[in-house]
Parts: C-alpha cells; structure tokens; sequence
C-alpha cells in the first residue's frame, strides 16, 4: 500500500510542528524520517497514525483518504519507543490484544494467530510472560509481533531502536529490515540517528523545522546532498566545510582560500557558470576523501591536533589555520600530535553549496 | 571453616544484598537497623496500652486504671448472643441489623466514590478542556472545607430531593465529602500511566472507553484498592452525618448505638460500651492488618510499567 502526504500540517498553538508537508511512499518500501529532535517527525508519524488530526492537508493510504479515520480503521500497526506492551498482561495476550478486539476472529484463530507472529519475531517461548519479566531486546519483539499480528498494510515504527544496547541494536537493525522485505509491508520508522536511517531505509526523508530537507535514497543524500544542512546530519564524522573562492588560476579552476587550493573536477567547474569572476562558496569534503601525506605536494598544510583510534581506521583532527578537519585514514599509518602534514583533497568528492542559501551548486 | 548467617529476627528488615558484608559490623548493623523500631514502639505503646485496655475492660467485670480487678467475664459480650437480656439496649435497634446497616452504608461509600473519583481523576489526568486547572484547584479547597459548616445546606438538599431520613441520602453526602481527596488521589495515580499506551491501545484497534477500562483501570488498580479502604473505613467510622441526617434512627449505623450507650444517663456501664466498642472497631483493625501493602501504595505513587 503506498503512502502519500499532502500538504500535511500540524500545530500545537503557535508553533508549527509540520508544516506543508509532501511525501510519497512507494509500496513496500522501508522509508526514515530523519531529523533532530523537534523536527516534526514523530508528529509525522503520529499523524499518520491516526493519533494526532492534521491540522490541515491529507494523508492517503493508497487511494483511500484516512486523516478523518479512528487508528484502529486505517489497517497500521505500530512499534512505540518504549515499546508501549501492557504490563499487566501477559506477552501472549499483548500480541493477541488487537485480535481480541476485532470482530470475527474466533478463540482458535487468535491463538494460532498470535504463534506464528510470535515464532516470526522469535519470542514464542516467552507467551506466558509479562512485559517486566522481558528484556528490552525481547520487549522490542513482542511490540513488533504486536504490530504484525493483525497484518496490518502500513507497519510504522517509532524510534524502534533507541532503547536498546549498542549490540542489540545492531542485531534488531538487520533483523527489522529483513522482517519488513519478507512481509514486504510499507514502513516508515521515525529516527534522529542518521546511521540506523543508512542502514535500515530503501528512502530517507530528512526533516527540519517541520519541513522536508531532502528525500532520497541513502546513497543520493550521502553521495550528493542538496544543501549544507543535508551534508551535515548525514554522515559520521561528519562532513568538512571550508569558507572559499572559485576561480580560475594557472588555466584551471580551482576552490582556494588563504590555508589550501584544490583543482575542481571538469564537469563541476563547467556546471559552476564562472563569468570571470571569482565566486564565493563553502566546500564540503567527507573525512573519507582526505588522505594525509607528506606536506608536499599537497592541497593544504596543517599540523596533526588529536588522533583517535577507532580500531579498523583512525580519525584525525588537522589543524589549518584557525580551523581543523577530520580525517579518516588508516590505523597503520602512523601520525603523531603535532606533526607537520599535508591533506591531499579527492577532487571528484567535492562538495560546493552556495554560502547564503546552503543549497548545492553546479 | 563454615560460612556463618548472621541470625535475623523476624522483624528485622531484609538488608539488601548489596549492603550486607558477610562478616564484619553485623552486631552495629543490627544496632543501626533496631534503632527505627525503637523509637516507632516509643511512639505506639500508648496507643497500643488503649488498644489493651479496650480487649481487657470488655473480658473483666472491674478495671482499676490499667489493671483488671473484677475475674473473667463475657458478661459484657451477651450483648451478641442474648441482647434482650442487656437493659441499656432494650430502647434501641439490635445489633445485628446496624451492623449491617453500617456495611451497607460504608460499601456503598466507597463504591461511588471509587465510581465517581475514577472517572473525574481519568478526565482531570488526560482531557484537557477549560477551567480544568481551576476546577482541580476548587475541589481541592472543599477537601479542606469542615463538612460541619455545610450541614445545614446539605439538610435543605436533602430535603428538597426527598433523600432526608434515608440511608441512601447519607452515603451521597457522606460520598461527596470523600470525593475531593479521592479525585486527587486517582488523578495521581492516572498521571502515572504512559500516553504511549494508550495510544497503543487505540492503535489496537480499541475505542476511548476500552482503552480506559481495558489498560488504564488495571493498571490503577492498587489506588483503586487503597481509596477503597479508605472510604470504606472512613465510611464505617462516620457519626455525624448518620447521626444528623437520619434521625428517627430506622436505618443507623453502629457509630450512632456507641454515643447513645455513651451519653445516655448518668450510669455508664463501662463493660458494655468496650465490649460493643470492640466489636465495633474490630473490622476496621482487621482490614488494616490485611491490606496495609495495599493502603501503603496510596502514597507510593502508583504503578510500575
């Protein structure tokens, strides 16, 4: 079943917490709404819930118009952050909850029912227990077989992973992809941590202050972002920005200020339109694109701040001028703080967005 | 060598894993954790002398100060099995039927309050409509509100409503005078209770009532349990309003026979009035000692998810 907002917006008072939103969601498709906290999108989610009336605009669900409808007439399930299971119940008369309240399925049925949902989610060993006997990994399951048990059309998924430990979030993380390419049921989880959103969506929708940044396939936003903000939240560490110039010097394009000068690849210095003129940009460079080198020939020079270890590869702050970037470089190459060094710019990994607007040039 | 436990007695409190060393302080931590019951028996034997006294002055024909005098007697209790041979209740109802009056009276009480106060705290807890903070602030003021000054107002409304004289008009008044507390204490116990699940439930598939009676009212349930003894007892512990509203005493309650044995003529018989004093508190201390882990969590702040 496939999703689509349309102009949807949401106040509380004077604020606006979702403002003119337009969003389309593709059948069986696992899609993220990303974005810092107060950005709109678990009102979002609330909203298509069927929890929160819109304060104007519509919502489909296929062709049918549900903004108007009561949450248990819209055929979703859903996963709350703390998992929201009964505590008085047990784990299988939580997972059989909403079967119980639905007209027309017999005893026998909700109880096969509620098994395979179980089985599916792996916690069919755990039916008599009660939610406080669970761990928060199993909890998170019981939910999830919950939200199934009913089969719902739209599965939606509130912050499914911030409760849980770093190991098992990353176990949950492969597993509720693969629950949701198996049952091949259109998702939209909420989250603020733009690794789980790479990992885990076919699309993000990257949210601000109630509106959409961007909306793309991981690769397009972490590959080309549409603006500052975008390059920013996506990606960890993240990216490099350095206030330059474009111009042209020694017959070739180049991004420079006073610290580093690098060539611009062919195609983007075309698609920059210069007129003679030197234009002012940020430059953008992921802490992947940099390599550290020897200081000569290099795109800039700096001196090494601070290096972590992160095991596989190191990060490492250099500082040039009165700034430093980010690094990633292998752990084998060894650096030590205070040592002079050259950065070496990949140049088809640039990034230019203009400096007023933040949006991405050429 | 042998590990030893330090020997506990049965009303020394668990220490907790974590505290207990297994062998060095044992003798100053049994001390330190004697000294709170110290001070609480300090605080409790004249309570506990009275209490004596009441359970002695009943069993003995003649009490000098705390000392029975007189030899054992159940002279005093006959009031149960042969009341017509007892002179001072000759005039008034048997027994039998005020205590079931006082039960009926006191159940009641505690049934619409639980009713009333488990609807309002779950609106005043999750609706927010006009004047609620106003309305919360209100009730507050009539809990703290003497119930004597609003009798004869009260007196009228019964009167107009044709509910004075009657039992059912006195577990109303005495229901609402119980309200104000009992909204606040269940309003408490709703604010405790996640959105999340009730938007779980609605999600679920249920409706508003549902969710509320399905997964908010369980949930509830040691409040429910508290607020219920409390107005239960302190239903069965009313004078006045029975005393007041019900005059012609065909439906009193046993609060109302223990001032009449108390304040009727000069000669008290002292015997009696303990012995039916001591039934007549009995129940209440009996609720006590088997629901105090329930009374306990009326200020324990409700439940954990």
């Amino acid at each position: 079943m496939d999703v689509r907002f349309e102009k949807l917006t949401r106040r509380f008072g004077a604020v606006t917490a979702v403002d003119a939103l337009d969003l389309e969601i593709r059948d069986g498709e696992l899609v993220a709404l990303l974005g810092p906290s107060g950005c709109g999108k678990t009102t979002t989610l609330l909203m298509t819930a069927g929890i929160y009336r819109p304060t104007s605009g519509a919502i489909y669900f296929g062709r049918r118009r549900v903004d108007h409808l009561l949450p248990r007439d819209r055929g979703i399930g859903m996963v709350f952050q703390n998992y929201a299971l009964y505590p008085h119940m047990t784990v299988e008369e939580n997972i059989g909850f909403p079967l119980e309240l639905r007209r027309g399925v017999s005893r026998d049925e909700r109880a096969r029912r509620v098994r395979s949902a179980a089985e599916r989610v792996k916690v069919d060993m755990l039916l008599a227990r009660r939610p406080a006997q669970l761990s928060g990994g199993q909890q998170q399951r019981v939910a999830l077989a919950r939200a199934l048990v009913k089969e719902p059309d739209i599965l939606l998924l509130d912050e499914p992973l911030s409760n849980l430990d770093a190991r098992l979030r990353h176990t949950m993380r492969a597993e509720i992809k693969r629950l949701q390419k198996d049952l091949s049921i259109t998702s939209i989880f909420v989250t603020h941590d733009q690794l789980e959103a790479l990992t885990m969506a076919d699309r993000i929708a990257l949210m601000t202050d109630g509106k959409l940044a961007a909306y793309g396939t991981p690769d397009d936003l972490y590959e080309r972002p549409e603006s500052r903000f975008v390059a920013e939240f996506i990606g960890n560490p993240p990216m490099n920005f350095l206030d330059a110039e474009v111009a042209r010097a020694d017959g070739q394009v180049v991004a420079r200020n006073a610290e580093m000068q690098v060539p611009l690849a062919n195609g983007l210095a075309d698609r920059l339109s210069l007129n003679g003129a030197p234009r002012k940009v940020v430059l953008g460079i992921r802490p992947e694109h940099l390599t550290i080198g020897p200081t000569e020939p290099a795109n800039a020079r700096g001196d090494v701040y601070m290096v972590e270890p992160m095991g596989r590869e190191q990060v490492v702050d250099v500082r040039i001028g009165d700034h430093s970037l980010q690094a990633i470089v292998p752990a084998a190459q060894s650096l030590r703080v205070g040592e002079p060094v050259g950065l070496a710019f990949d140049p088809t990994k640039l990034h230019l967005f203009d400096p007023a607007a933040g949006q991405r040039l050429g | 060598m042998t590990v030893t436990t330090t020997p506990t007695s049965p009303a020394a409190p668990q220490i907790t894993p974590e505290l207990a060393s297994p062998s060095a302080g044992a003798l100053s931590r049994g001390l330190f954790s004697a000294l709170p019951y110290a001070v609480l028996f300090l605080f409790t034997v004249p309570i506990l002398l009275l209490y004596g006294w009441l359970a002695f002055s009943s069993f003995f024909t003649r009490m000098e100060g705390l000392r029975p005098a007189g030899p054992f007697t159940l002279e005093n209790w006959r009031f149960l099995w042969a009341p017509e041979t007892v002179e001072q209740l000759n005039n008034k109802p048997p027994i039998i039927p005020l205590t079931i009056n006082t039960l009926v009276f006191s159940l009641a009480t505690a049934a619409v309050v639980l009713l009333i106060s488990s609807m309002a705290g779950y609106a005043l807890s999750r609706l927010y409509f006009p004047g609620r903070r106003m309305f919360l602030g209100s009730v507050l003021l009539l809990h703290s509100f003497p119930s004597v000054t609003l009798l004869i107002a009260t007196f009228m409304v019964l009167r107009q409503l044709g509910l004075y004289d009657q039992l059912l008009g006195v577990i109303l008044v005495k229901a609402a005078f119980e309200l104000p507390l009992g909204i606040w204490i269940m309003k408490g116990f709703f604010d405790t209770i996640p959105w999340e699940l009730e938007m779980a439930a609605l999600v679920d598939g249920a409706g508003r009532i549902t969710t509320w009676w399905r997964i908010v009212m369980p949930l509830v349930r040691p409040g429910l349990l508290a607020l219920g003894l409390l107005a239960f007892v302190s239903g069965w512990n009313e004078f006045l309003l029975p005393f007041v509203f019900m005059p012609s005493g065909s439906q009193a309650t046993l609060s109302i026979l223990m001032q009449a044995l108390l304040g009727e003529g000069r000669f008290v018989d002292y015997g009696l009035v303990t012995a039916v004093g001591l039934y007549y508190v009995l129940p209440v201390l009996l609720l006590f000692l088997f629901a105090q882990d329930q009374l306990m969590k009326i200020y324990g702040g409700g439940v954990k998810g």
